[in-house]
């Protein structure tokens, strides 16, 4: 067996309450690599086409890679794929925690939950004695997460469901720790199954080609992390939250439901502000991760509890116009108990107030009151009255109510709080992206809107190659499985050093802008292992992986999602971005939005993709995609 | 004509404000405001400059002018400090 992996997959049949053990294909890691990647791999492999998502067909799949179970930093995520309920594509999330840590012990690298129990569930594995044990799971069922977690206790890894993925809310995550997998569904595919908790158990060790150069090679990134302004100081400080102030600053923080980029009183939804006022902690919340993102906070009556991400700040905070930093923090505490994604919520929130704003749907809710907010939360946990509704999310909402036009999603996938009119290859990435509207699966507004070096956003240069690389990055990280703000360490600390006005920098950023092809073609050259995760890969697997060999894998991962997609009837047309993003200008500058119809084709052209943005036979051959 | 000024985090601590409008004459630049705050703050403002992007209305001075960049009545100046995550 390659090494970094423990060889095996557990398929588990919730009917039947039977397991079996199967080793791991060789050939498909090597391809897929782990994580997304081989988790896609297998979703395309063992299901039919049209499946109902929600029903017995669609197999669970819990993937690791070959980093989780080592101590390299952020190396503590696993990727949960099925098919997504909500879009009806692809579905996959990724999640930190400790979970990925505890599944690598008990040496498994992919657990398969199959079919559906009739009563709630939940799973023991003893990866040691290579037990499953199927427990009821009635006395958990109604629970949140941390209860539930509790419960468990503090000797097993544990993944689980709340409410909300118990009630089939189709933007339901699953949750280790403090960590969820919150996008597409997922949560809501193991609510269906009845499965309310995974634990894991088990005292493997994880094999390595080269554990000394891993050794030494790890102890120079983590100095390195400890150094650097983002991954060791504005993370720790602001966490990413610390992210607020820039995007508001940049017109591209949705407000009133993306109605607007920037929120006047957006200054007490900052990371900066939480850590004067509310912050009562930091945490890395991710097991030996020494990033410390994690925020605490005090909330009454209940006590210290994790606070909120950029996401939620954005979603729940500026784009419902609420400026009280306390009541933000006190609904994502109720999210994630409830297990839920917030950044779905906070879109269909959004949606709901708007709907209410031009008379279509009388809800209560308002944009800028927080009344009604707590209870609306809940009722969609539970699928209570109108609650029921929300928990569809934003594109089934606006089928039955109207508001195509002011509909925020992507593929039924709810947008990240990056308007992409201010953020051009973000709205490509967005529009193209498998999964939907989501930013963590190439973060391209880090090039452009965001991070320390970024080009002209809003004009069409690299707007359609910066996807790409960062999508085809996106693929191979979540398929390690690492966290994806891993890469915000690519940025030497001279650069977040530099004067962003000064003629040197603006002289960088023009160069970099005006480099054409030559972006795609330095990324594509398989050489040498360079950056961190590319020499962890090589210590561990044996095998040389540089950004030439990731770019490579990475097509094939998104390229093997594209053919799910296709194979369940999304097509080219789903390729797009909401009406508002596309014709409601959002700057002063603008006479319109956001100019995909410019960017798409040239996309598709880069691809290796025909005018409909079906992959060639050509492409497929050459990534090696079988179907 | 008026414009609205928004400073960083960190300015806003020496500012004691988190936003404020500033008068300025027609044709004036954001290097303008600049010095029109800095007579208000101090020098260690311009430390503070020298580590922030400036956005008129969103959008950097770096596609534009530069400090150079020409404003006009109710434009938003905004400093903008480069960071990331979420
Ligand atoms: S950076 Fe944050 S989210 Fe990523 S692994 Fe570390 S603690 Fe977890």
């Amino acid at each position: 067996m390659i090494k970094g992996y423990a060889g095996r997959i557990l398929e588990v049949d919730l009917k039947s309450r039977t397991f079996a053990f199967k080793p791991l294909d060789e050939e498909i890691a090597r391809l897929y690599i782990g994580g997304k990647g081989y988790g896609t791999r297998l979703l395309y492999d063992m299901t039919d086409a049209g499946i109902d998502p929600l029903g017995p067909d669609n197999p669970l799949i819990f993937a690791t890679g070959p980093l989780n179970g080592s101590v390299a930093p952020q190396s503590n995520r696993f990727a949960v794929v099925c098919k997504s309920p909500l879009t009806g594509g692809i579905g996959n999330a990724t999640c930190g925690g400790s979970y990925a840590y505890g599944m690598k012990k008990a040496g498994i690298d992919i657990l398969i939950c199959k079919n559906k129990s009739e009563t709630p569930v939940r799973l023991e594995i003893d990866g040691d004695k290579s037990e499953v044990t199927f427990l009821d799971a009635g006395d958990l069922w109604g629970k949140g997460t941390y209860e539930t977690q509790e419960i468990l206790g503090k000797k097993k890894y544990h993944a689980v469901i709340g409410p909300a993925g118990e009630n089939m809310v189709l933007f339901a995550g699953i949750v280790s720790d403090e960590r969820i997998a919150g996008r597409t569904g997922v949560g809501a595919v193991m609510g269906s199954k009845k499965l309310k908790a995974v634990s894991v158990s088990g005292s493997r060790k994880l094999e390595m080609d080269d554990p000394e150069a891993f050794k030494e090679y790890t102890k120079t990134i983590r100095t390195l992390f400890r150094d650097h302004p983002v991954l060791g100081h504005s993370m720790e400080a602001f966490g990413t939250a610390g992210i607020v102030k820039t995007t508001n600053a940049r017109n591209i923080i949705p407000t009133h439901n993306f109605k607007y980029g920037h929120f006047d009183k957006g200054m007490s939804l900052t990371g900066e502000y939480m850590a004067d006022n509310t912050l009562v902690g930091t945490k890395s919340s991710c097991i030996h991760c020494p990033v410390t993102c994690g925020r605490q906070v005090n909330i009454e009556g209940i006590g210290t509890v994790k606070g909120p991400e950029y996401e939620t700040l954005g979603l729940m905070g500026t784009n419902l116009e609420i400026s009280d930093i306390t009541k933000v923090q006190e609904w994502n505490y109720a999210a994630d108990d409830m297990g839920m994604d917030t950044i779905s919520l906070g879109a269909v929130l959004g949606f709901t107030m708007e709907l209410q704003e031009r008379g279509m749907l009388q809800s209560g809710l308002t944009f800028g009151d927080a009344a009604g907010v707590p209870e609306i939360i809940r009722d969609i946990a539970h699928r209570h009255g109108l609650g029921n509704d929300l928990a569809d999310g934003v594109k089934r909402m606006s089928a039955k109510y109207g508001g195509h036009e002011f509909a925020m999603h992507v593929k039924g996938l709810e947008l990240s709080a990056y308007d992409p009119r201010g953020s051009f290859a973000q709205g490509v990435e967005y529009a193209t992206t498998n999964r939907g509207g989501c930013h963590v699966q190439g973060g391209s507004m880090y090039m452009e809107s965001v991070g320390p070096f970024t080009i002209n956003p809003q004009n069409l240069k690299l707007k359609a190659d910066i996807p790409i690389v960062q999508q085809n990055l996106a693929c191979t990280i979540n398929s390690m499985v690492l966290c994806i703000f891993t890469t915000y360490g690519i940025v030497p600390k001279f650069v977040h050093e530099m004067d962003p006005k000064s003629w040197q920098y603006r002289l960088a950023v023009a160069a970099f802008e005006n480099s054409g092809p030559m972006f795609r073609i330095l990324q594509s050259i398989k050489g040498r292992p360079m950056l961190w995760w590319e020499k962890w890969m090589t210590f561990i697997t044996g095998t040389t992986i540089s950004s030439g060999h990731l770019q490579e894998i990475g097509g094939r991962i998104f390229n093997l999602e594209r053919m799910y997609n296709l194979r369940e009837g999304l097509t080219g047309r789903d390729d797009t971005l909401p009406p508002r993003m596309l014709h409601e200008p959002i700057f002063k500058h603008m006479s319109s939005g956001h100019p995909l119809d410019k960017l798409l084709p040239r996309y598709y052209e880069l691809r290796g993709w025909d005018a409909g943005g079906v992959p060639t036979r050509k492409t497929l051959d050459k990534l090696h995609v079988a179907l | 004509m008026r414009v609205s000024v928004e400073p960083t985090y960190e300015m806003t601590k020496l500012l004691k404000i988190d936003r404020f409008e500033v008068e300025i004459a027609d044709a004036a630049t954001v290097a303008d405001v600049v010095d029109k705050t800095k007579i208000k703050v101090g020098p260690e403002f311009d430390r503070l400059v020298r580590l922030a992007a400036v956005a008129v209305n969103g959008v950097l001075v770096n596609y534009r002018q530069g400090m150079k960049t020409r404003l006009a009545d109710g434009d938003a100046i905004r400093f903008v400090k480069a960071s990331a995550g979420g």
